[in-house]
């Protein structure tokens, strides 16, 4: 082992020694500058590895011969080893980074930086308050020097106000390290733990400057101007090494000092950070410029470190942990930002749509904001899930709320930025090149990143090698990303098809019924991708990532895995909508309701956990504490995906801005992955002890407001595809609705909407979408007697319709039947009415789908329209087999899922008899009706037929019209605001309340960021100003009563 | 009963309520002429008209779906007379009734209507797609009295059956339902105007604006199938509303009477009132009709 005071003593000899040698040239200088980092960080990273792998104990490091109080002393530890590794790995890549940087600027760049690296790793292991004090000098020195290098107003305004501000700051550590030594007689802080100095006026006091020291070196939020300028003002690489390793530095300084205060003061670090944590993000929000943001986010990152810290008695053990997952993290992704910065140079968010003239760098940056914000496969993932789970685990309620806040505030300005970057226009006229020395280091963190994501995980019960290989699917098919649609396609069908082969026989009802769905609806939705040309770049690994994520949620056994799954399906089905040519405002907000919603299910998860035994998915059923507020929570989470009113907004534009194929994907299958949560919890909730009808009322009463504003909306649509949209917030509905019932049939009704909406939305949108791909626009009224040219796709919606309409004898009226009769049994006759009612609304939309499209004139330009291509015909015609089984005979599906629902729902309130369906009220026989209108439909076709024989077809404009013949289709085709008698009537109900109400919301967060942002003026004597109010303000809320 | 039987005496039934219903129409349209002041029609009018449209001889076609409509809208007629029992307490007039209650009829009669909208919006005339979307629109508010009405009325009797209905009103006047539940009685009455489609709410045939709205491309046979669906489906309306509110008919007679009576009440209106504009047709089911169907299940919540 080599000692830990090599460290030092390496990096001052090179220092002196480029000092002398200098004269050998830049290069040497530097070349010598990175292989001394590379020898600190193989000195702290053995000792990591002897920690982890080995029996290494921690070690104490003396200095001079004499022991403590006399001397100096180090420790290494398993966290100092593990910190001063994190310190110098990210000095080394910093070091690669900058090195043509620090070349230009003289061979004394390289010595503050190894001088500033190496004073971290002192601050790290140093036991002495002192010497603290001193290495923290030394670093804030260094760091001031390696601002002031840069030219520009901007550097030297941003050097000068960091070097006063910490200068007060470590004036404070000084006195503080006074009043200790005065009271206790030692600067060894192992010493000033075990003196119980807070028992004293002074010691107090004491106490209060360490600490408020320690605490303003992590920029807490509003006392830190000088910090944002510092991530601005400096070089892109510096302000990636400021961001992690002084960040690390700074909050291990804290979690070290706040052992001298005992637990008294881990209540204020806490509320501090929390401050810290929502107000630097929430500044964020309002920020156009990338480094700022950045900026914002690094302290944001700071304040959670610091709520972290603050709520450790909450996590015990598990403080390691969750520090190390949101640590590793931040300092991982957020450096790589940095550096990415660096490269692209682009200033705005909206410039930064120049990305993608380089996928990879799409990749790189998407890496990191999926990293930041906590979705898996990422480090940041686990963190935050074991620290909300510990924190519900004793009561930490307000906390979880507060993180989840934040991490929300976080979310906004991160997916707006690769909003930008994916979608935005790109029409700059510059560019940026890549240089091997900069993107290397970006590689390197990246790769780590999923590296150690994949050994966290190692650690929870997601470790199983079955969780990652869809991901593993993933990631070859991002390998394979040049190949041309053809091959990609089928492999991901092959792929698919294999997975749905062999995880069949271990499933059986609900998740046999959800992963058919899933797995065979997306094998055909994807079928109809052959008729895509090119490569397609980027599309299959996250359309398999989606599926992935399905299968992932069907397959859970655990919260943890469901709600990896539950991640990984957003992911997934994010990149798919952000796809579509004006998607980008949509996919946000898309976004945005799913990480609201997932926070929302963590938390009904982390409460359904309280006194649990077991992390199963069976905890659902068996929720003990809070039970309304933890299925709330989780249903609704759930809602925000199925869409119901209030939360719908992002729907319409995102399945209707969708690729063709994509949007039956995300519609007629990603909204069922809201249903089977919805259905788990409501499973929890039938077999829960405690009375949550109220819950099932409120969630009935959504339901049926959810059908009833989703049909309104879909009749007065112009696109084709927003209409269908809207259609399926109502569609959603009549489920959410259906299962809110909570009896046998109430649950039957809802199984037959799922299936039915299934098949019926994958139709019509896929049938919709291949006929916007033909005919190039969404707008009904731009289209028209298209019947002529594609009668098959003519064919599919004309059954689509009626299937969805609920007229007999197809399978819509089953669901309409048994929907009756459960709002009957159960007695919610005023939801019912709504819903019976939005049924009838749900013929203006239908009609208007198909007569503007289909029916009357054709339009000139579409005279030569081709019939849909043959690979969305073979989807679609195979679910219309589907629809029309299911139609003939319902009972095939029907018996089984009532004798699946008797598991749930004991009561047996329908009885088969063949092909008959009895109830207590009423009686029907779908196989039966089909016969008799079928025969009927058929006689009286024949008789017609028959007596017309000799009719002969006539043009299109050989119509009875006022003694004239219409020569232009496009003034006599009625589709344009068709329903304008209609809207005249029911327009309060079409008033966008729930838009106004967000963007009401949006408007306020905005308003709010940008007032308190108005306290960062840029002038340096506001800011220390701000640190001493700070000061005192603190005092007098943490010891000012006390003395 | 041996189901080629049934099916000879379900054909008869079809053909007696055609007949009737082709007499019904001449018979209320005589009536709309006097008021008016016209002599009006001879009472065979209509037999004249069915022979004639079905003896032209040149006929047109728009399309393969153009054709179908008319089939759609007789299938739906057939339809609504097989799945309602024709007379009570007769196994030979009950139709088909037995594979289906009220949800199976309220959802058939769009069948016919759907199909026929869309056969119609084939002929590419604007008149029909006009008709159309004003048919759907007050169809759609039709809906709200006339789902209250009906699950006011199962929640009365505890069943969706027609027959079961139908028996609870038997033993004299007092059972029927407008006299036993006249709120849930007097919205589905209001509701019935709406959907026999005389005025104030006939704004979607609207004679003097769009001819005669959906139908005008249809001509000859084309359009003896649909006057023929039309008057079917006039005299089921009216038997659906009697099965219903006034105790069904156990005779042929009690259900001419009685479905001419329900017919003469909309038409009564019709020739009182003007026709509405669609928004205030659609308005005014939102009004008294829906306060009273609201009212007709709070009466049974509590």
């Amino acid at each position: 082992m080599v000692s830990p005071i090599y460290i030092v003593a390496a990096a001052l000899g090179v220092g002196f020694a480029i000092g002398v040698l200098g004269k050998l040239g830049k290069n040497f200088s530097g070349i010598l500058t990175l292989l001394t980092l590379g020898f600190m960080t193989y000195v702290s990273s053995e000792w990591l590895y002897a920690f982890y792998f080995g029996d290494q104990v921690s070690t104490y490091v003396f200095t001079a011969g004499y022991k403590p109080p006399i001397s100096i002393n180090l420790l290494m530890g398993p966290q100092e080893a593990f910190m001063s590794t994190l310190i110098n790995v990210i000095g080394l890549l910093g070091g690669i980074y900058l090195f043509f940087n620090f070349g230009r600027k003289g061979r004394n760049a390289f010595v503050v930086y190894l001088v500033f690296i190496m004073s971290l790793n002192v601050v790290i292991m140093t036991r002495d308050l002192f010497n603290l004090f001193v290495f923290l000098e030394i670093s804030s020195i260094a760091t001031a020097g390696l601002i002031l290098i840069e030219k520009g107003n901007r550097a030297v305004g941003a050097g000068f106000k960091y070097i006063i501000a910490t200068s007060i700051i470590s004036s404070i550590l000084l006195i503080g390290t006074i009043f200790a030594y005065f009271y206790t007689g030692s600067l060894n802080i192992d010493d000033l733990v075990k003196s119980d100095l807070t028992t004293t006026t002074g010691g107090l006091i004491a106490v209060f400057l360490i600490l408020i020291a320690a605490i303003l070196e992590m920029k807490p939020f509003p006392a830190n101007g000088w910090g944002l300028d510092v991530y601005e003002g400096s070089h892109q690489g510096f302000s990636a090494v400021v961001s992690a390793a002084t960040a690390t530095a700074s909050y291990f300084m804290l979690y070290k000092l706040l052992d001298i205060a005992g637990n008294s003061w881990d209540h204020y670090i806490a509320v501090i950070g929390a401050v810290t944590f929502i107000g630097a993000n929430l500044l964020g929000v309002k920020q156009k410029f990338a480094r700022r943001l950045l900026a914002y986010s690094s302290i944001g990152q700071l304040g959670l470190l610091m709520l972290i810290l603050g709520l450790r008695t909450y996590l015990g053990d598990n403080l390691n942990y969750v520090v190390f997952g949101i640590l590793l993290t931040n300092l991982l992704a957020k450096t790589g930002f940095f550096w990415l910065v660096g490269i692209v140079k682009a200033k705005t968010l909206k410039e930064w749509a120049i990305i993608r003239r380089k996928p990879f760098f799409l990749f790189l940056m998407g890496t990191f904001v999926f990293a930041l914000i906590g979705f898996p496969p990422f480090p940041s993932f686990f963190a935050k899930w074991t620290f909300v789970m510990d924190l519900a685990a004793n009561g930490g309620f307000v906390w979880i709320a507060v993180i989840l806040t934040g991490s929300f505030l976080e979310a906004i300005y991160y997916f707006r930025w690769f909003g930008y970057a994916v979608k935005a226009d790109d029409n700059y006229n510059f560019s940026f090149n890549v240089r091997w020395h900069k993107i290397t280091p970006i590689i390197l963190l990246t790769a780590l990143l999923y590296i150690i994501g994949y050994l966290t995980a190692q650690h929870t019960e997601l470790g199983r090698m079955i969780n990652f290989i869809p991901l593993f699917f993933v990631l070859i098919l991002f390998a394979l990303d040049f190949l041309p649609v053809f091959i990609k396609n089928t492999i991901a069908i092959i792929g698919m098809g294999i997975y749905f082969y062999f995880i069949y026989p271990s499933l059986s009802d609900l998740k046999l019924l959800f992963e058919v769905i899933f797995m065979i609806g997306g094998i055909l939705t994807l079928i109809a991708g052959y008729a895509y040309k090119g490569k397609r770049s980027g599309f299959y690994p996250v359309a398999i990532l989606m599926y992935a994520g399905l299968t992932g949620l069907i397959e859970a056994n655990t919260t943890l895995q469901f709600f990896f799954g539950w991640e990984l399906m957003t992911a997934g089905s994010y990149f798919l909508i952000i796809r579509g040519k004006r998607s980008m405002p949509h996919a946000l907000s898309y976004m945005l309701f799913s990480v609201a919603g997932a926070y929302a299910i963590l938390a009904g998860i982390s409460i359904a956990n309280i006194g649990q035994l077991t992390t199963s998915l069976s905890i659902f059923n068996n929720i003990q504490y809070f039970p309304q507020w933890a299925y709330g929570l989780l249903l609704f989470g759930f809602l925000t995906k199925t869409a119901s009113v209030g939360i719908h907004i992002w729907l319409p534009g995102a399945h209707g801005e969708a690729e063709s194929d994509v949007s039956p994907m995300v519609s007629a299958i990603l909204l069922k992955a809201g249903v089977y949560g919805v259905i788990l919890a409501l499973i929890g909730m039938s077999k829960s002890q405690y009375d949550l009808s109220s819950l099932t009322y409120i969630l009935g009463w959504v339901g049926a407001l959810t059908v009833l504003f989703g049909n309104i909306s879909a009749v007065f649509q112009e696109d084709a595809k927003r209409l269908l949209a809207y259609s399926s917030i109502g569609q959603l509905g009549y489920i959410v609705f259906a299962f809110a019932i909570m009896t046998q049939l109430g649950w039957l009704t809802g199984f037959t909407y799922v299936i039915n909406h299934f098949m019926y939305k994958a139709v019509l949108f896929l049938t919709i979408g291949a006929v916007v791909l033909r005919v190039g626009t969404h707008n009904m009224y731009e289209m028209g007697g298209l019947i002529k040219r594609m009668p098959l796709a003519f064919v599919a919606v004309l059954i689509g319709i009626t299937s969805l309409s609920g007229v007999p004898p197809l399978s819509g009226f089953t669901g309409k039947w048994l929907f009756y009769n459960a709002v009957i049994e159960k007695g919610w006759y005023f939801q019912g009415v709504i819903v019976f009612l939005s049924g009838g609304v749900a013929f203006l939309y239908l009609f208007r789908l198909i007569q503007t499209i289909f029916l009357g004139q054709l339009k000139d330009n579409h005279r030569n329209v081709k019939e849909i291509s043959i690979w969305f015909l073979i989807p679609i015609y195979t679910l219309l087999a589907g629809l029309m089984v299911f139609s003939a005979r319902p009972q095939w599906v029907l018996q089984p899922l009532g004798d699946m629902i008797a598991n749930y729902m004991p009561q047996n309130s329908i009885r088969w008899d063949g092909a008959y369906a009895y109830t207590a009220i009423g009686h029907w026989t779908g196989s039966g009706v089909m016969m008799t209108i079928g025969s009927v439909f058929l006689i009286v076709f024949l008789i017609l037929k028959l007596s017309t024989r000799k009719a002969h077809k006539i043009k299109q404009f050989d119509i009875v019209y006022s003694g004239e013949r219409p020569d232009r289709p496009d003034t006599t085709h009625v589709a344009y605001n068709m329903y304008a008698g209609f809207y005249k009537a029911v327009w309060p109900l079409t008033v966008p309340l729930a838009e106004r109400f967000w963007n009401w919301m949006t408007e306020l967060v905005h308003e709010a960021a940008g007032f308190t942002r108005r306290i960062y003026s840029g002038n340096g004597q506001a800011y220390m100003l701000h640190i001493v109010l700070y000061i005192i303000v603190l005092f007098f809320i943490t010891i000012g009563s006390s003395i | 009963m041996n189901i080629y039987v049934k099916l000879a005496y379900t054909l008869l039934g079809f053909f007696l309520v055609l007949n009737w219903g082709l007499l019904m129409s001449a018979t209320l349209r005589k009536i709309v002429a006097r008021v008016a002041g016209r002599h009006g029609i001879p009472f065979y009018q209509p037999w004249i008209d069915l022979l004639k449209n079905i003896g032209v001889r040149t006929t047109l076609s728009h399309g393969f779906m153009f054709y179908l409509g008319p089939v759609f809208r007789f299938t739906g007629a057939v339809g609504m007379f097989l799945f309602m029992p024709a007379l009570f307490g007769s196994d030979m007039w009950s139709n088909f009734s037995f594979e289906g209650d009220i949800v199976l009829i309220l959802y058939f009669q769009l069948f016919g209507m759907l199909g026929m909208a869309i056969g119609a919006g084939e002929g590419g005339h604007p008149h029909s797609a006009i008709g159309i979307a004003r048919g759907l629109a007050q169809h759609a508010a039709i809906e709200i009295p006339m789902t209250l009405g009906i699950i006011s009325l199962a929640i009365q009797y505890h069943t969706l059956s027609f027959t079961d209905i139908v028996a609870a009103q038997q033993g004299g006047i007092a059972n029927w339902t407008i006299f036993t539940n006249p709120i849930a009685g007097v919205t589905l009455l209001l509701a019935a105007l709406g959907a026999m489609g005389h005025s104030p709410f006939n704004l979607v045939k609207a004679p003097n604006e769009i001819p005669i709205g959906p139908p005008t491309e249809y001509h000859g046979t084309y359009l003896g199938v649909l006057m023929s669906s039309g008057v079917v489906l006039h005299v089921m309306e009216a038997a659906l509303f009697m099965n219903l509110l006034f105790g069904g008919a156990t005779n042929w007679v009690e259900f001419i009477i009685k479905t001419f009576l329900i017919n003469f009440y909309s038409v009564f209106v019709g020739v009182v009132f003007p026709r509405f504009k669609i928004e205030q047709s659609v308005v005014w089911f939102f009004k008294v009709p829906m306060a009273l169907g609201i009212l007709a299940i709070l009466i049974y919540s509590f």
